[in-house]
C-alpha cells in the first residue's frame, strides 16, 4: 500500500511489477477510510469493521467493485 | 475478554505516548497484569487482527496503524515521531491520535518526497493518490506484505 504522486506513476510501477492497475484511491477518500478504521482504536470500546461493514464502508466512499470485497476470495 | 481489552489498549496507548512499541513488561506494568498473561494475550489479539507479532510471539510488529520498526511512511505529531506500515496507515496515525500532524512519506515509484499536513479535520488538499497491489481479501493473508 503505497502513495504516488501521480496517476502515470501508478501505471510505471504496475508496469514494473508485472502487475494489473489497480482502482487509485484519492487522499480525501484515503482519509475517509484512516478515520472509520482507526479513530476509536485507542478507545476500550475499539473494533475492527466486519467484513460485510467494510464493503460499505468502501462503497460509501465510491470505491466498489470486487476488488474493495473482503469476502472474495476468488480475486486474483 | 475485558483483560485482552486491557492488554490491548496498553499496547495502543503505550505506541500513542512514546512512538514505538512496549515492551511485555511494560504492557503488564500498565494494565496491571504479568508477563505471562499479556503473552497469553497476545496470541488472541493477533487472531482479531489488532496486533502483528514478530516470530518470538513478544515483540509488536504492528499495532496497526503504529508500525514497531521504521517504515519509509513517518508521522510527527505533539513531537513525537511514528512510523506507519503503509500508506494507509499513515493518515491513520493522526486519526487515531485525535492530533494534527505531518506524514512523510515517498512516491512509490519516483521516491520524491510527500510532506502532507494534516489537521482534526482532515488532510491538506493534495493530487496525490493511493495504490493497494492487494485485493481486499488478500491483504491478511501476509499482512506485512500488504
Amino acid at each position: 500500500m503505497l502513495f504516488f504522486r501521480s496517476e502515470e506513476e501508478v501505471h510505471e510501477w504496475c508496469t514494473a511489477q508485472g502487475s494489473p492497475i489497480r482502482p487509485l484511491v484519492t487522499i480525501d477518500q484515503l482519509w475517509n477510510l484512516a478515520t472509520t478504521w482507526y479513530s476509536t482504536r485507542l478507545q476500550e470500546d475499539s473494533r475492527r469493521p466486519r467484513p460485510d461493514e467494510m464493503r460499505e464502508i468502501f462503497a460509501g466512499v465510491g470505491l466498489e467493485g470486487d476488488f474493495w470485497d473482503p469476502t472474495l476470495d476468488t480475486f486474483g | 475478554m475485558e483483560r485482552d481489552i486491557q492488554i490491548k489498549l496498553a499496547v495502543y496507548r503505550h505506541f500513542a505516548e512514546n512512538g514505538h512499541p512496549p515492551s511485555p513488561g511494560e504492557v503488564a506494568d500498565r494494565a496491571g497484569s504479568d508477563v505471562e498473561s499479556v503473552l497469553d494475550a497476545y496470541g488472541r489479539l493477533r487472531a482479531e487482527r489488532v496486533l502483528v507479532l514478530e516470530a518470538d510471539g513478544a515483540s509488536i510488529r504492528m499495532a496497526p496503524p503504529f508500525s514497531g520498526i521504521p517504515t519509509e511512511h513517518v508521522v510527527e505529531a505533539g513531537g513525537i515521531e511514528y512510523f506507519a506500515n503503509c500508506a494507509w496507515d499513515a493518515l491513520g496515525v493522526p486519526a487515531a491520535l485525535h492530533e494534527p500532524g505531518t506524514v512523510r512519506s515517498r512516491c512509490g515509484q519516483s521516491g520524491a518526497p510527500l510532506h502532507l499536513h494534516v489537521d482534526r479535520q482532515g488532510p491538506e488538499p493534495s493530487d496525490w493518490l493511493f495504490h493497494s497491489l492487494l485485493p481486499a481479501a488478500k491483504w491478511w493473508d501476509n499482512i506485512v506484505f500488504t
